[in-house]
């Protein structure tokens, strides 16, 4: 990841909210606004092209009824009463050659109008028309033929139109502000709104600011927060036992690091001084260099185990999944204990035969190290059974099983934590740092499978369940 | 055998020269990362001995130029930090063999003497013979002073690995990881007994016993009987 990616941070909630809430009225607003206005725009076509037709219907009217006979002046008085009563309506009627029948005085001269085509199923057509002055919604008309005068006509009907466009210019304006300003109160509104909802995060974590290192154990009160946050409330709840418990496990396995190097060094301390005190033979000063070796290597195998585990925790070991067959393995390693075994007066006896897909190293170190716990605590003249079953076609069982005496009931629940020792008066050389089990059971947890223990009076059993993945 | 150690740490770097000094091997020993890759760039060595955390040029970059500059010499590394990457970087970068801090010198001096050893020819013998002890490879059979003598498959490999590095001190963790392929430590002294075994068939019923044991080391087979 570039550092530029890291410094992308998304926009502010708020701020995507109020955008938002700013759109959405935009848009309704905005739909509303021009249903409306097309609404008025045709509630006031209807009402001209009604007055239009009024005028026109009596128009045809006046020259069905007309013969030959009546006088241009006549004819001209009764279109005149027609448009009588339709104020600012304007006439114009001619003969397709060009002939003007009539044309309302002082208004303008519609006579370019007539000259139209029409569609071929009607005899209408209606149209916005402009001269200097005025605009008109204009019905232009052809007239059947008359019976008498055996004539068409074409005539032009014109309403003048301004105050409506000027009144539906004004309510436009009118319209978009109030659409602007909506839009505007709407984000406004809604940034208010998100910063009051917002409200309850803050309380969260204004709460989560209070928690340090040494208040690991607070929490969250989850009925307190909205619904929403229940389950934000709840993992973080969560978060915080988990790192509570790893914290808690760290500082412990901390105190017990710095216990179980105090004592190592200080013997080497104190050897190494006494030694130097006064002149030795060389003899002497090499039997004490021999013993500063162990010491220094029991150090060295310490660190190395805590090493391991610390990383195991850490989830730093990438398993090598292979198909392992556990009763070679076992198989292997009693060869390697089986001097040693015998020594001792020890047998090993290995039950059924399985194989598992599992880190083949990891596995068989888990199985070296109960091996050698079992040998070690049994007496001689008695045999370490390994049982491996297969419990289900996806399930493993390992138990490694030893006579002996009872480990105490108090120990059990600790056997597996890191550097605890059954018998604290033990010499430390005999038993290792007492990392062995824990390695185990961390090699098995990074595995997805279980480790426990089970003492009897006379019988111990460790069991390992190992679960195949997929 | 000529011998460059670069080692930044002041006691640490004294006591591996004196070490490998009084194993037999000349040795250089550069204190810092520059004159290390001086030296590793102008003089012909057998072996490098390179820590890999040094202050000025790392040992990453020293490994990088002999590389490039086409130089074979084997490098063995040094690191205290076990992690795979860094392992794998090492060797990749085409290091030989490494040892992760701390490390017994018995372990280092096992491991240096087996790459000094991978150049040569392997010998395809089929005995392996050390004063009146001797082995027959192919028929899995060992004879002392005339005499057969009965060993375990085990007790023959340990037999077998300790004859073919004859006169060298092999740590109980080199012996584990040869013979059982147990590669971690182990709490018990399992190998103690498997060649206090060995010991009692081959060396109980003669004069001269071959197999000593070092301590604070480990165990080496040699004629002489001085331990």
């Amino acid at each position: 990841m570039t550092i530029e990616q890291q410094m992308r941070q998304p926009p502010s909630l708020t701020l995507r909210l109020t955008l938002l809430f700013a759109i959405a009225a935009a848009i309704v607003l905005t739909g509303f606004g021009w249903i409306i206005e097309r609404s008025i725009e045709r509630h006031f076509a209807i009402e001209d092209d009604a007055e239009l037709e009024s005028v026109a219907h009596a128009v045809s009217q006046t020259l069905a009824n007309h013969d030959a006979t009546s006088s241009p002046v006549a004819l001209a008085q009764r279109f005149n009463d027609v448009l009588v009563g339709h104020h600012g309506t304007v006439l114009h009627i001619s003969t397709p050659d060009g002939y003007t029948l009539f044309s309302s005085p002082g208004g303008p001269d519609l006579s370019s109008l007539n000259q139209t085509t029409f569609g071929n199923d009607t005899n209408d057509k209606i149209r916005h028309w402009s001269d200097a002055k005025h605009t008109y919604r204009v019905l232009t008309r052809r007239l059947e033929e008359n019976t008498t005068t055996q004539r068409h006509y074409t005539m032009s009907v014109a309403v003048a139109i301004n105050s409506h466009l000027r009144f539906l210019d004004h309510f436009r304006l009118t319209l978009w502000l109030m659409v602007a300003s909506g839009t505007v109160l709407m984000g406004l509104m809604g940034w208010i709104a998100v910063r009051r909802g917002h409200a309850p995060l803050h309380t969260i974590i204004t709460q989560i600011h209070r928690i340090s290192a040494n208040e690991l154990n607070t929490r969250l009160s989850p009925e307190t927060v909205p619904r929403e946050l229940t389950d934000l409330a709840n993992s973080f709840n969560d978060m915080l036992a988990r790192m509570e418990e790893a914290f808690q496990r760290l500082s412990n396995f901390s105190a017990d690091i710095a216990h179980e190097l105090r004592t190592p060094v200080t013997s080497l301390l104190t050897q190494t001084q006494v030694a130097l005190s006064q002149s030795r033979s060389n003899d002497e000063y090499r039997e004490i260099l021999y013993s500063n070796i162990e010491e220094y290597e029991r150090m060295a195998q310490m660190i190395g185990d805590m090493l391991f585990l610390a990383k195991a925790d850490n989830g730093q070991y990438q398993l090598n999944h292979t198909d392992v067959d556990l009763a070679k393995e076992t198989r292997d390693l009693f060869e390697y204990y089986e001097a040693w075994a015998e020594e001792r007066g020890v047998t090993l006896a290995l039950h059924g035969k399985v194989t598992m897909p599992a880190d083949r190293l990891m596995l068989r170190r888990v199985l070296s190290n109960l091996l050698s716990n079992a040998i070690r605590h049994t007496p001689s003249g008695n045999t370490v059974h390994v049982r491996l079953e297969q419990l289900s076609g996806e399930t493993i069982s390992i138990s490694v099983e030893n006579p002996g005496p009872a480990i105490p009931a108090e120990h059990i629940p600790r056997l597996f934590n890191r550097f605890h020792r059954v018998d604290a008066s033990r010499h430390r050389s005999d038993e290792g740092a007492g990392l062995g089990l824990s390695i185990a059971k961390s090699i098995i947890d990074i595995h997805g499978g279980t480790i426990d223990v089970e003492s009897t009076e006379d019988c111990t059993w460790f069991r390992v369940i190992l679960h195949k993945r997929h | 055998m000529k011998i460059l150690i670069v080692e930044d740490e002041t006691k640490i770097g004294d006591y591996l020269k004196q070490g490998l000094s009084e194993a037999g091997f000349v040795t250089d020993l550069a204190r810092n990362g520059l004159d290390g890759h001086h030296f590793a760039m102008t003089e012909p060595y057998d072996l490098i001995i390179l820590d890999v955390m040094l202050p000025d040029v790392d040992g990453w970059r020293i490994l990088q130029s002999l590389r490039e500059a086409g130089r074979t010499v084997p490098v063995l590394f040094l690191t205290a930090r076990d992690s795979v990457e860094d392992r794998v970087k090492g060797l990749e970068l085409g290091a030989d063999d490494y040892l992760v801090k701390p490390f017994a010198f018995a372990e280092l001096l096992a491991r240096v003497r087996t790459l000094l050893r991978r150049g040569a020819t392997i010998a395809t013998e089929t005995t392996l013979k050390v004063a009146d002890l001797e082995l027959d490879l192919m028929r899995r059979r060992v004879i002392r002073n005339g005499q057969r003598i009965t060993l375990t498959a085990k007790e023959f490999a340990l037999l077998e690995l300790l004859m073919r590095r004859q006169g060298e001190v092999l740590p109980r963790s080199l012996i584990a990881s040869q013979v059982w392929d147990m590669n971690f430590d182990s709490d018990t002294n399992v190998i103690d007994v498997a060649i206090r075994r060995v010991r009692a068939k081959i060396d109980d019923d003669f004069d001269t016993r071959l197999i000593h044991t070092v301590r604070g080391m480990g165990y080496m087979l040699d004629v002489s009987d001085d331990n």
